[in-house]
């Protein structure tokens, strides 16, 4: 088993891609980086100076981890989606694919830089631009916003929910040729449209008795008022199913996508 | 090394290749000869995973080449004519890439950039399209892959680049080594490029060494068009006529590649019946 897996996966030659990713593209991540830091410090002061102009001397709490989950996911999904252009064009493509590296590898390489790679370079990177900026504003205006923590709850659970979603765009990256963040998008949008409309239906199919012109009503249905009230204080089986389903979703998703993008890349013809 | 067995593949609306056979063993530098859209550029890929055949098999050094296996690939290093380089520094180049071939050799990586001339300090990116296939070129003589595949390789470089890069691949090659050349330059590889393959209507139609065309062809300048039944092939040229007629039994003749070529694709019932079927590929 070991030397089977060797020949598609050595630690030796996936570490030589992982260098080859990050310092194959280090001018454009440090241009972009610049910009980023630029614009929060921009931003930063301009909500202070905000304030200020307000009357008061107290920065946002929250303006931070709002800025950083924009970062985090808009920037992520951004990157995410460019990983397999090389993939896909002309000259790179033949050079790329013909690069002596199996497609778990290829693939490998490209997950672990735009998902952990990502979220914990965006949270390090954010928190010293952040420091910048907040350090920038106490000097100017004497007070400011309040300063971005790392370890706050709420920004572990954003990269949780941004290494599920994030793996849609990898696939999306993989299997689209050109402008794969908004052909990704777009799929997304018309996914979710299509899944509330077969919902609706099915509501209106297996409901009918209980629909009163486009509303619904449920009430009469026995045991449905208890179901209800027991959801809305956070217990019962409606809370149950909810949570499994999430559970599902959000451990399903990503391994799903990453199954898909894996074969996707090894059916790549250029 | 390749083994091609009734491969067909084709684009949405071309079939390129049916019942395509080809059998190539190391120690050679074959030169891959055709008219535009024969195919040629599609065989190199297909040949390292870049297309997949649709029926028939093709493998390279016992792989199938669709599953783009790193085991094959770091034994195969194709220059293509679409290049490309990342916007970096030779030496960064080299500490990125190298690794991924094992027998790598710096030296002889070392060597030829010399002997190319390319200048070491500037990006990649910023050079002209002959300094990247130099480069390129050094690159893949350096990674001593046991299967080179050049396509156009003499494209793009200038006079001197082109002797050079002669020297270099004739120096380069060991005999465990296949190197495949596909190209229309067939002055640039005279003398360099032996055996001969030639692709035409999605089959191979001769592999033959320049020997064996040598002792079986033989060719002439005549002032007169020729009309008897010996001419295989006649073409009008300065000062005359080049005419190709079957050779004398044990006659040594010189052969050119652009004639060879022209007489295969204009006569290639004749010079099938000449080389004793083994023309239309060895092993077909």
């Amino acid at each position: 088993m070991a030397p089977a897996f060797n020949k598609v996966f050595k630690p030796r030659r996936f570490g030589q891609l992982l260098l080859r990713d990050l310092a194959g593209g280090y001018r454009s991540m440090l241009v972009a980086m610049a910009a980023v830091a630029g614009t929060v410090i921009m931003i930063s002061a301009l909500t202070v100076l905000g304030t200020k102009v307000a009357g008061s001397r107290t920065g946002a709490w929250s303006f931070h981890f709002n800025l950083y989950s924009n970062l985090l996911f808009l920037g992520g999904f951004i990157v995410t989606s460019l990983a397999f252009r090389e993939a896909r064009q002309n000259g790179n493509g033949i050079f790329y694919l013909t690069l002596p590296a199996s497609s778990l590898e290829k693939f490998a390489s490209k997950l672990l830089t735009t998902s952990v790679g990502y979220a914990l370079g965006s949270v390090v990177f954010y928190t010293a631009v952040a420091a910048a900026s907040e350090g920038i504003n106490r000097l100017i205006f004497g007070f400011g916003n309040a300063f971005f923590n790392p370890f706050d709850t709420r920004v572990l659970e954003a990269i949780g929910y941004y290494l599920v979603a994030q793996s849609v765009f990898l696939l999306g990256s993989v299997w689209w040729r050109k402008t794969a963040f908004l052909k990704t998008w777009g799929s997304l949008m018309a996914v979710a449209f299509g899944v509330a409309l077969v919902a609706w239906a099915a509501l209106r199919i297996v409901f009918a008795q209980h629909f009163h012109g486009w509303g619904i009503d449920l009430s009469d249905i026995p045991g449905f008022s208890e179901l209800s009230r027991q959801a809305s204080l956070g217990y019962g089986p409606l809370v149950t199913i909810g949570r499994v389903l999430r559970i599902v979703f959000l451990a399903g998703t990503a391994p799903v996508c990453w199954f898909i993008g894996w074969l996707r890349l090894r059916e790549i013809e250029v | 090394m390749i083994e091609i067995k009734e491969m067909a593949f084709g684009y949405k609306r071309q079939k390129l290749f049916d019942g395509l056979d080809l059998f190539l063993e190391p120690g050679n530098i074959y030169g891959l000869l055709g008219k535009n859209g024969a195919g040629k550029t599609t065989l190199l890929k297909l040949i390292c995973g870049l297309r997949f055949p649709q029926a028939g098999e093709c493998r390279v050094m016992g792989y199938q080449p669709q599953n783009r296996a790193a085991g094959m690939l770091e034994d195969v290093c194709l220059i293509s004519e679409e290049l490309y380089v990342p916007p970096i520094a030779p030496a960064l180049f080299e500490r990125l890439y190298a690794p991924f071939y094992p027998r790598f050799d710096h030296g002889v990586f070392v060597e030829h950039l010399r002997e190319f001339e390319i200048d070491a300090s500037k990006k990649l990116s910023e050079m002209s399209y002959g300094q990247k296939k130099k480069f390129l070129l050094a690159f893949g003589l350096a990674a001593r892959t046991r299967l080179l595949l050049l396509d156009e390789p003499t494209n793009g470089l200038d006079i001197p680049s082109k002797s050079q890069f002669r020297k270099a691949l004739a120096r380069s090659t060991t005999g465990d080594q296949l190197v495949l050349i596909s190209t229309h330059q067939v002055r640039d590889m005279e003398n360099l490029i032996d055996p001969i393959i030639i692709l035409d209507e999605g089959k191979v139609i001769f592999q033959e060494s320049m020997d064996e065309a040598a002792k079986r062809l033989s060719v002439s300048i005549e002032r007169e068009q020729p009309t008897d039944a010996g001419v295989v092939f006649s073409d009008k040229t300065l000062g005359g006529y080049v005419v190709v007629r079957e050779s004398a039994a044990g006659a040594e003749n010189r052969v050119d590649l652009e004639t060879l070529f022209n007489t295969v694709i204009a006569s290639r019932e004749r010079v099938r019946a000449i080389f004793g079927g083994g023309a239309a590929g060895k092993g077909a």
